[in-house]
């Protein structure tokens, strides 16, 4: 379903711009788009698994939210993509 | 169920089930109670994971008595929680597997009622952690003959397994059919309900089931090939396990030496090498039975090792705690029976 609307989207893109398919700027936000959804499917079972951690024992919150939160970088990646075309 | 709803949960699960594995006592913990008098152990559970359940029942028991219905009651308490915790198909699997304790708790009513212990007593050594509901359980501890448990039970998946051997039991009065009925109706539920093509993670599940039959298989007829009775083994035969064929049993326990050449071959020989040794060299069917116990759980450690994010962390936790109860009452009924630190050592299961 994604991929199709992405698909669609770039579609409209190449239409648009007539001579590069997809415009810089629109690339970065794509990139940084998918970076982010990416970075969320990854934090979903790591953050289930440290709830769970941090139910059963207090001591956990510190790692648990560390690990919750490392990929997270990859959407800081995606931002500075952002910010190297501007 | 939703697939991505399954993944994080396993991942929930399976966190806090560690979380409660690394809890469980350690070496060192045993060291000390097995020094400890039943007072001191007592007390000494009273500063532990135990704590509430010994504080509930303190009032009604005492002695080794008291530990040993704490003990149930948290056990009961744990695996309940899993059941809350686990969602989908790993709930579904872990509920099939804590049936367990209702072929436990059928057991235990039916030795009560045989033995016509009392209501009360039939009660307190419940373990109400399977699928059962307390009602059923209630209304069966007051059962006054094995015949109205039996009726009792039709509707539940022992139900025609004990109807079947309750014959058998009126003409020998011996508790053993009823037994084993119970036994094999667990087992055969155990593996029956799986779908015919399993996904990944039901796969992993029958494969533990399976190593646990086989095992059960193995400790049943290394005792048969020892005690040298002229029983027959396939009365005693668990179907469900990839190591024996049940011909190929009847064979193998008439001869030891030729049961522990044919272990040594099999798809467990390496797991089960220091066991097969101790066997061969302490020629003992305990320390045998020990090491049979910790392989089992060592190998559910090697799986869950190798598959993080699957019901074996679950399976290994719950195999561990009740190794876990199982040691702490043999050390408490140990020293009330007098025996000393080291003959109690010998027959903890310590992983």
């Amino acid at each position: 379903m994604e991929l199709q609307l992405t698909a669609a989207f770039l579609n409209a893109m190449v239409l648009q711009a007539g001579q590069a398919a997809i415009p810089p700027a629109t690339g970065a936000a794509i990139g940084f788009g998918l970076a982010a959804i990416g970075a969320g499917y990854a934090e979903r079972s790591i953050g289930s698994a440290a709830v769970g951690a941090i139910a059963e024992d207090r001591g956990m919150l510190g790692y648990g939210v560390l690990l919750t939160v490392i990929p997270e970088t990859i959407v800081i990646f995606g931002l500075v993509v952002v910010f190297l075309l501007q | 169920m939703n697939t991505t709803v399954d993944t994080a949960n396993y991942g929930y699960v399976t966190a806090r089930v560690r979380v409660r594995r690394a809890a469980l006592f350690d070496e060192d913990d045993y060291r000390k109670l097995v020094r400890m008098g039943p007072g001191e152990i007592a007390r000494f559970m009273e500063e532990t994971e135990y704590e509430t359940e010994m504080n509930a029942l303190g009032s009604r028991h005492d002695g080794v008595d008291l530990i040993e219905y704490a003990l149930n009651r948290n056990l009961a308490k744990h695996f309940d929680d899993l059941l809350t915790f686990a969602g989908g198909e790993l709930y579904e699997n872990i509920a099939r597997y804590l049936r367990k304790f209702d072929a436990w708790n059928v057991k235990t009513i039916i030795r009560g009622v045989y033995t016509d212990a009392g209501q009360q007593t039939i009660a307190d050594d419940l373990i109400r952690a399977g699928a059962f509901s307390d009602e059923l359980l209630d209304r069966l501890t007051e059962s006054t003959s094995i015949e109205m448990v039996v009726e009792q039970l039709s509707n539940t998946i022992f139900g025609p397994a004990l109807e079947a051997a309750y014959s058998d039991y009126e003409e020998t009065d011996v508790l053993v059919p009823l037994e084993n009925a119970i036994d094999r109706a667990f087992y055969s539920e155990l593996l029956g309900d799986v779908p015919e093509n399993p996904s990944e993670p039901t796969k992993l599940y029958v494969q533990l089931l399976r190593a646990e039959i086989d095992f059960r298989n193995i400790r049943n007829a290394l005792r048969l090939a020892r005690s040298g009775a002229d029983i027959d083994p396939s009365e005693y035969f668990i179907s469900g396990g990839q190591l024996f064929e049940e011909s190929e049993l009847e064979q193998l326990t008439t001869n030891v030496g030729q049961l522990t050449e044919y272990l040594r071959h099999s798809s467990y020989g390496s797991d089960l090498e220091g066991a097969l040794d101790e066997l061969e060299e302490a020629d003992s069917l305990i320390e045998f039975e020990r090491a049979l116990d910790q392989a089992l759980l060592e190998y559910t450690d090697a799986l869950t090792n190798r598959h993080h994010l699957s019901i074996c962390p679950v399976i290994a936790y719950i195999r561990a705690k009740e190794r876990e109860v199982d040691n702490i009452r043999a050390i408490a009924r140990g020293k009330e029976a007098g025996l000393t630190g080291e003959q109690i050592e010998e027959e903890l299961v310590i992983v």
